[in-house]
C-alpha cells in the first residue's frame, strides 16, 4: 500500500518535472557527472602519478612523461630487493599481526565484561577508559619513549628499542575497540547467557563459544582499524628504530626520502609497496570497511 | 520441610560467592587492556606533568615549579589578557544567540552590542597575544598561529566540498558506489605513503605535477612545499604584516591541500550515513510545496544535516591540533618555521633539541586545549542539535 503511495507521488513528481524543464533537467544531470568525474580525477591524479612514476626510467622521471615507455617491473625488483624494502616489509606483517592479537585478546576480554558482567567499579572505570581517547600522541610520546628505554624503570629484559615489543605492547589495547565491541556484546539477549550458565558454562567459555561466532561484524570491524592503525604507525616506530632489525615499512619509505635524493621512481616503487596490503584488504572487505567506519563516526 | 529451605540457603550462599566470583572473572579479563593503556596511556600523562615541572634535558635537572610554563607563555598577564579576550567572544556568542531568540527591537540593540563585544574581545585577544610573544617562547606560539591556519584553511573545506559530494552521490546516480569508494580511496592508503607521493607531485621542480598543471593555465612554476612566502607575499608583495595578519605559507597550503584531499572521503561518507537518515516523507512534502532542488538543499538538507556537520566540524579541528604525520612528512628545511604545527614543535623539541622538560610543557598545553576543544563540542552538540 505504502510502496504504491510513493510510486504514484514519484512518478507525479518525475511527470510535473519532465513537462516542466526537461532540458534543464538533463543539464542539470550532466553537470552532477561531470562534477563527480572532476572530483574522481583528482582523487585518483596522485595515484596515477606515483604508479606511472614507479614504472619510468630515471630518464623519464627528469624530462617528465605521462607514462614511461616500456614499464620498468624491474623497478620493484631494485626497491625490494637493494632497498631494503623486503626487510621493511616483512617486519611491518610482523608487527602488524602480532599488534593485532593483542588488540583483539584485550578488546573482547574487556568489551565483555564491560557489557555483561556487573562488577564493583564499572561505570568509574569505563569512563576512565572513555577518557583516554581524547589523549594525543604529542604528549604520550616523550614519556612512553623513556619507558622503553628503560629509563623510568627496568623493563623485562632491558630496553625495549629496536625490539618487537617495543613497536607492539604500547599498541596492544584501546579505548576505541573496546567501546566498539561492547556496545555489541550488551546487546546480546541474556536469555543466550541463561541457557548457557544452566548448561554449566562460565563467561570465558560462553564468550569464547557462543559471543564470538554471532559477533563477526564488529570484531572485523576492531580487525580493520587496528591493522590500518599498525601498519600506518609512523611517529612511534620513528622513535623506537634505530637500526633497521625491526623498521617497519612506512619507516623504511620515510628514510627512503632522504636516502634516494633524485631516484624517485624507486622511491615510488617502494611506495606502491606499502599501500598494497591495505588496498588489497580494502577492496575485499569494502563494503564492510565503509560502514564501519560511516556507523562507528556517527556514534563518535 | 527442609527441601525448599535448603534450597533457599545454598542460593543465597551461592549467590554471594557467584558475586565474588562475578567480580574477580570481570576484573580478570579488564586487567591487560588496563595494563596496557595504564602504563602506556594514562601513567604518561602524570609523568608528563612531573617533567614539567623540572629542568631536564635528558637528564633530569632542578626542581623548578612553573618556570618552563612561564618561559613558554609569559608570565601570566599576557595568557590572562588573552583569555579574558576569549571569555568576550564567548560572551558575544551567546548575546547574539539570545538576541535571535528574543523579540525584534531587542534583538537589534542585542545585536549591536554583541558586535561591540565581538570587536573589543579581537582587540583584547591581539593585545594578549603580542604580551604573551613578548614574554614567552615565540617558536611555540607560532607553532599554535600555525596550527590554526591549517586547521581554518583545511576544515571547512573539506566540509563544504563532502557535503556537495555527497549530496550528488544522494541523488539516483549511477555508479554511485564506485564514486564512493574512488573517494575514500585517500583516506584508506597509509598518510605517509601519499605523504611521499605528494612530496613528489608539489616538488619545486619545473617538471612536478604541480608545476605542469599551472603551466597549462599560463602561471610560472612555484617552489610549493619549498616556499616559505605567504600567499599574500607571493600575490601582492606585501612582506611586513606579521603573525595571523600575513596568513599561510605556500608550503602550509600545500599541506592544506593534502589534508583536504585525503578527508574528502571520510567526511563524505559521514554525511552519505546521514543523508540516508532523513525521510523521503519531507522531501516529498516540500516538493508538493513547490519547493525546487535548491530549496530542498538550503531548506531541507543542510538544517537536517547541521547536528552532523558540527560533529564533524569539531572532530575534524581537534584533528587537525593533533596531526603529526603527513605534516612531518611533508616538511623540508626550506619551508622554515612555516610549516611547523604545534605537535610537530614538540616532537622535534626532543627528538632534535633533546629538551624534554620543554617538550612535557608544550605537550602539556596542547592537551589542555584539546580538552577544551572536546568539551567545547560536547557543549555545542548537547545544545545546538537542530531538527528540523
Amino acid at each position: 500500500m505504502a510502496s504504491i503511495q510513493k510510486n504514484i507521488s514519484s512518478s507525479y513528481t518525475m511527470r510535473k518535472s519532465k513537462s516542466q524543464n526537461f532540458f534543464s533537467r538533463h543539464i542539470g544531470r550532466v553537470i552532477l557527472y561531470l562534477l563527480l568525474i572532476f572530483g574522481a580525477a583528482l582523487a585518483l591524479l596522485p595515484f596515477y602519478w606515483m604508479i606511472s612514476t614507479s614504472l619510468m626510467t630515471l630518464g623519464e622521471t627528469i624530462n617528465r612523461k605521462w607514462l614511461p615507455a616500456v614499464p620498468q617491473l624491474v623497478n620493484y625488483v631494485n626497491a625490494w630487493k637493494e632497498a631494503d624494502f623486503a626487510k621493511y616489509f616483512i617486519n611491518s606483517v610482523i608487527i602488524t599481526f602480532t599488534t593485532i592479537a593483542g588488540i583483539m585478546t584485550t578488546s573482547t576480554l574487556a568489551g565483555y565484561a564491560f557489557g555483561r558482567i556487573k562488577f564493583f567499579g564499572r561505570d568509574v572505570l569505563f569512563a576512565i577508559l572513555l577518557s583516554t581517547m581524547m589523549i594525543p600522541e604529542s604528549i604520550t610520546l616523550l614519556p612512553n619513549l623513556m619507558l622503553i628505554r628503560g629509563n623510568i624503570f627496568p623493563l623485562p629484559g632491558g630496553s625495549w628499542m629496536n625490539t618487537l615489543q617495543g613497536l607492539t605492547v604500547p599498541f596492544m589495547a584501546n579505548a576505541f575497540s573496546i567501546f566498539l565491541l561492547r556496545q555489541f556484546f550488551s546487546q546480546i539477549p541474556s536469555e543466550l547467557w541463561d541457557a548457557a550458565r544452566i548448561d554449566g558454562s562460565g563467561h570465558f567459555r560462553f564468550l569464547l563459544q557462543i559471543v564470538l561466532p554471532i559477533s563477526k561484524a564488529p570484531l572485523m570491524t576492531v580487525l580493520l582499524f587496528a591493522f590500518t592503525g599498525s601498519w600506518n604507525a609512523f611517529a612511534w616506530p620513528l622513535l623506537v628504530t634505530t637500526r633497521n632489525t625491526w623498521r617497519p615499512i612506512m619507516v623504511g619509505l620515510w628514510t627512503f626520502v632522504s636516502e634516494a635524493g633524485p631516484e624517485t621512481h624507486l622511491l615510488m616503487a617502494g611506495a606502491v609497496i606499502s599501500l598494497l596490503p591495505i588496498l588489497v584488504v580494502y577492496f575485499i572487505t569494502q563494503k564492510q570497511f565503509t560502514e564501519g567506519i560511516a556507523t562507528t563516526g556517527l556514534k563518535g | 520441610m527442609t527441601a525448599t529451605s535448603l534450597k533457599t540457603s545454598s542460593g543465597k550462599y551461592s549467590s554471594k560467592r557467584r558475586m565474588l566470583k562475578e567480580n574477580l572473572t570481570a576484573y580478570l579479563f579488564i586487567f591487560p587492556a588496563f595494563l596496557v593503556i595504564g602504563v602506556f596511556g594514562l601513567f604518561p600523562i602524570g609523568y608528563s606533568i612531573y617533567m614539567s615541572l623540572y629542568q631536564w634535558r635528558v637528564r633530569q635537572g632542578d626542581f623548578i615549579g612553573l618556570k618552563n610554563y612561564s618561559d613558554i607563555l609569559g608570565d601570566g598577564t599576557g595568557l590572562l589578557i588573552f583569555l579574558l579576550g576569549f571569555g568576550l567572544l564567548i560572551l558575544a556568542y551567546f548575546l547574539w544567540n539570545s538576541a535571535f531568540k528574543n523579540g525584534s527591537m531587542l534583538a537589534k540593540s542585542g545585536k549591536l552590542i554583541a558586535a561591540i563585544i565581538l570587536i573589543s574581545a579581537g582587540i583584547v585577544i591581539s593585545l594578549g597575544w603580542k604580551q604573551m610573544i613578548a614574554g614567552g617562547d615565540e617558536d611555540f606560539l607560532n607553532s599554535m598561529i600555525v596550527t590554526v591556519f591549517y586547521a581554518l584553511g583545511s576544515v571547512p573545506l573539506q566540509l563544504a566540498l563532502a557535503l556537495i559530494l555527497a549530496y550528488i552521490l544522494f541523488q539516483n546516480i549511477r555508479g554511485k558506489e564506485l564514486f564512493r569508494m574512488i573517494f575514500f580511496l585517500p583516506y584508506v592508503t597509509p598518510v605517509v605513503t601519499t605523504a611521499v607521493v605528494f612530496r613528489i607531485i608539489f616538488s619545486p621542480r619545473e617538471t612536478s605535477l604541480a608545476n605542469i598543471l599551472i603551466g597549462k593555465l599560463g602561471i610560472e612554476p612555484l617552489k610549493w612545499l619549498f616556499e616559505p612566502k605567504t600567499v599574500t607575499e607571493l600575490l601582492f608583495g606585501l612582506k611586513d604584516l606579521n603573525g595571523l595578519l600575513s596568513g599561510p605559507s605556500l608550503a602550509l597550503i600545500t599541506i592544506i591541500l593534502f589534508g583536504v584531499w585525503t578527508f574528502v572521503g571520510y567526511n563524505t561518507v559521514i554525511f552519505l550515513a546521514g543523508l540516508g537518515g532523513i525521510s523521503k516523507e519531507i522531501y516529498e512534502a516540500a516538493e508538493i510545496d513547490g519547493a525546487n532542488s535548491w530549496d530542498l538543499f538550503r531548506y531541507v538538507t543542510v538544517p537536517l544535516l547541521s547536528p552532523i556537520t558540527f560533529y564533524l566540524f569539531l572532530i575534524s579541528f581537534i584533528g587537525t591540533f593533533k596531526a603529526f604525520n603527513h605534516i612531518y612528512v611533508m616538511k623540508v628545511p626550506n619551508a622554515q618555521k612555516t610549516v611547523v604545527t604545534a605537535s610537530v614543535h614538540i616532537f622535534q623539541k626532543f627528538y632534535t633539541e633533546n629538551n624534554f622538560s620543554a617538550a612535557a610543557t608544550e605537550a602539556i598545553i596542547l592537551f589542555l586545549i584539546i580538552l577544551g576543544l572536546t568539551f567545547a563540542q560536547n557543549k555545542i552538540l548537547g545544545e545546538r542539535v537542530f531538527y528540523g
